[in-house]
């Protein structure tokens, strides 16, 4: 589980340190860093999973603007494997020519080394931390993630696949393709990739099926995915809904479907996707998961997820403005109140006690009282 | 089992509803249609939330049902109070929003646990209690759930006679949801 993010000299996020529990909603004033948060986890995700380099991921423009310093730090504290990874990101950046490398990059276990990329050499030590070897670093690449598998760094690889397992997404429902070219094992942001996303998913059967079962529960009349080949690799995505008088049911393309009900389908898989999930627990972040669908249906995917997630079966970081989702939240102490003022830094607070006097948190949050 | 389109639960607190929650969904009462309205985290003021709610459901409750299948649950502590002085307070809610007592036909159930949610499910879970003392919560609110489980499937048969009179009296409530 993410216990700990810590970042700075990141866009407004200075010196910002935010503790994370099993389910937590980030709120604030636009532009307040929330997603700047998210931006962070995704940046790294994509360094250490994906080969991505850091210039790509953390492009010097992500600066603080008025912070002098041209360093830029990331932490992750993560319990898990039965141990605690702490992973740790120096990023020095030379806005002159335009370059951004790796100054340091650290993974302890249990506070002993795993790997350790310093002055441009890196360290790798075995799962007993003894040491093993020392090579010459590229400082513009993960030196985690430019390990491969063996017997004796099973604790590395398995911070690795963990952090694979971080979905980042702002789903909107109008970008998601409606066809799909391959498989593909991570949600992309803005979820356009549903549908690839889907066809990795639907090989676990026992999951699908009681997908299919929950979204019958949710979309009325449907029944059922059918994939439809386009060509020899292609797949289009037909939905099937229920007709009347026992006639046959009837088709729609992925992208015939509302914005609202895409949305749905999109989250409930990502639901039961991670709770399916065995050995690693999946990280949900997602950013405005209230949007586009009817007030009915958000309580009941978010008892959903509440549960899910307090039975450790999967971790959610939510970002919201909706007054239904705040509600119902804040009613445990799972709150982060982010706050800046133009060109300061953000400033994150756990949201404690706020009502004495029966108003809805959301009201609260309108009048600028949460907190006050 | 009654098939509710909506069945409302006011509470003041989250592990309240864990427990309503999962007490009616073991019952067979469709998740999808529970409905929950928890108070607001604050400092002691759930009780307050649950009480100032409640007319309004009520309310609610009796200008749709006769359209709808809905029903109420109420839970709300009783704490250093006797379960008939809350009783009597909701009823007083009630007077001064002009509203009727609580009718015999109409499925507003009040579960009052005495002293606290978590003095029911400490003996739920096999421990021996009273009604004074105050009982440590849960570290997961969803820790309860075994216990509420075997509750809820034994729910026609008579409780012990060492149970909490609060929860008996509860289970005599259960007729007017169930």
């Amino acid at each position: 589980m993410l216990k700990r993010i810590y970042v700075d000299n990141y866009k407004s996020l200075v010196n910002v340190e935010v503790p994370i529990q099993e389910i937590n909603l980030f709120l604030g004033e636009n532009g307040s860093g929330k997603s700047a948060l998210f931006e962070v986890l995704k940046g790294l995700q994509d360094f250490v999973c994906n080969s991505k380099r850091i210039k790509e991921v953390f492009p010097t423009e992500r600066l603080t603007r008025w912070q002098d310093s041209q360093f830029q730090t990331f932490e992750l504290e993560i319990t898990g494997n039965e141990g605690q990874y702490k992973y740790r990101l120096v990023v020095e950046h030379n806005p002159d020519m335009d370059k951004a490398s790796v100054k340091h990059e650290q993974l302890l276990f249990d506070g002993n080394p795993l790997i350790e990329l310093e002055t441009n050499e890196v360290h790798l030590f075995r799962d007993d931390f003894s040491a093993g070897p020392t090579y010459p670093a590229d400082w513009t690449l993960s030196a985690v993630g430019a390990i491969p598998p063996r017997k004796d760094n099973t604790r590395l690889t398995w911070f690795r696949e963990y952090l694979k397992r971080f979905v980042i997404v702002q789903i909107n429902p109008s970008m998601m393709h409606s066809e799909s070219p391959r498989e593909t094992s991570a949600p992309t942001i803005h979820f356009e990739n549903y549908i690839s996303w889907y066809r990795y998913i639907s090989q676990d059967q026992g999951m699908t099926m009681q997908l299919i079962a929950a979204l019958q529960a949710v979309l009325p009349g449907f029944e059922h995915f059918k994939f439809e080949a386009v060509g020899e690799k292609h797949r289009l995505l037909k939905v099937y809904f229920q007709s009347e008088d026992d006639a046959p049911a009837v088709a729609y393309a992925f992208d015939e479907l509302s914005d609202g009900q895409r949305m749905l389908i999109a989250l409930y898989s990502l639901l039961y996707a991670a709770r399916a999930e065995q050995k690693y627990t999946y990280t949900l972040c997602i950013d405005e998961p209230g949007n586009f669908i009817s007030l009915s249906e958000i309580q009941p995917w978010l008892v959903e997820l509440y549960e899910s997630c307090t039975e450790h079966q999967m971790q959610a970081l939510l970002i919201s403005h909706h007054p239904e989702l705040i509600n119902y939240l804040l009613a445990s102490p799972v709150g982060y109140w982010f706050e800046r003022e133009s060109n300061r830094p953000t400033r994150v607070r756990r949201i404690t006690a706020q009502s004495e006097g029966g108003l809805p948190s959301a009201e609260l949050v309108a009048r600028g009282w949460l907190n006050a | 089992m009654r098939n509710y389109t909506q069945l409302v639960i006011l509470c003041e607190d989250r592990q309240q509803e864990v427990f309503a929650r999962h007490f009616l969904v073991t019952c067979g009462i469709n998740r999808r249609r529970i409905r929950s309205l928890v108070a607001p985290r604050g400092l002691g003021s759930g009780e307050q939330y649950v009480r100032q709610h409640y007319p309004a459901e009520v309310r609610t409750y009796r200008a749709k049902r006769h359209h709808l299948q809905i029903a109420l649950v109420v839970l709300i502590d009783a704490d250093t109070h006797r379960v008939t002085e809350r009783l009597q307070q909701l009823e007083e809610e009630l007077q001064h929003a002009d509203l009727q007592k609580r009718g015999n036909g109409e499925q507003i159930g009040l579960f009052i646990p005495k002293r606290n949610i978590e003095t029911w499910i400490h003996y739920l879970q096999g421990e021996t209690v009273n009604e004074i003392e105050t009982y440590a919560k849960l570290t997961r609110e969803g820790d309860c759930k075994p216990a509420v489980a075997k509750l809820a499937k034994n729910r026609r048969q008579p409780l012990p006679q060492d149970a909490p009179n609060a929860l008996q009296r509860a289970c005599s409530e259960l007729s007017r949801i169930l």
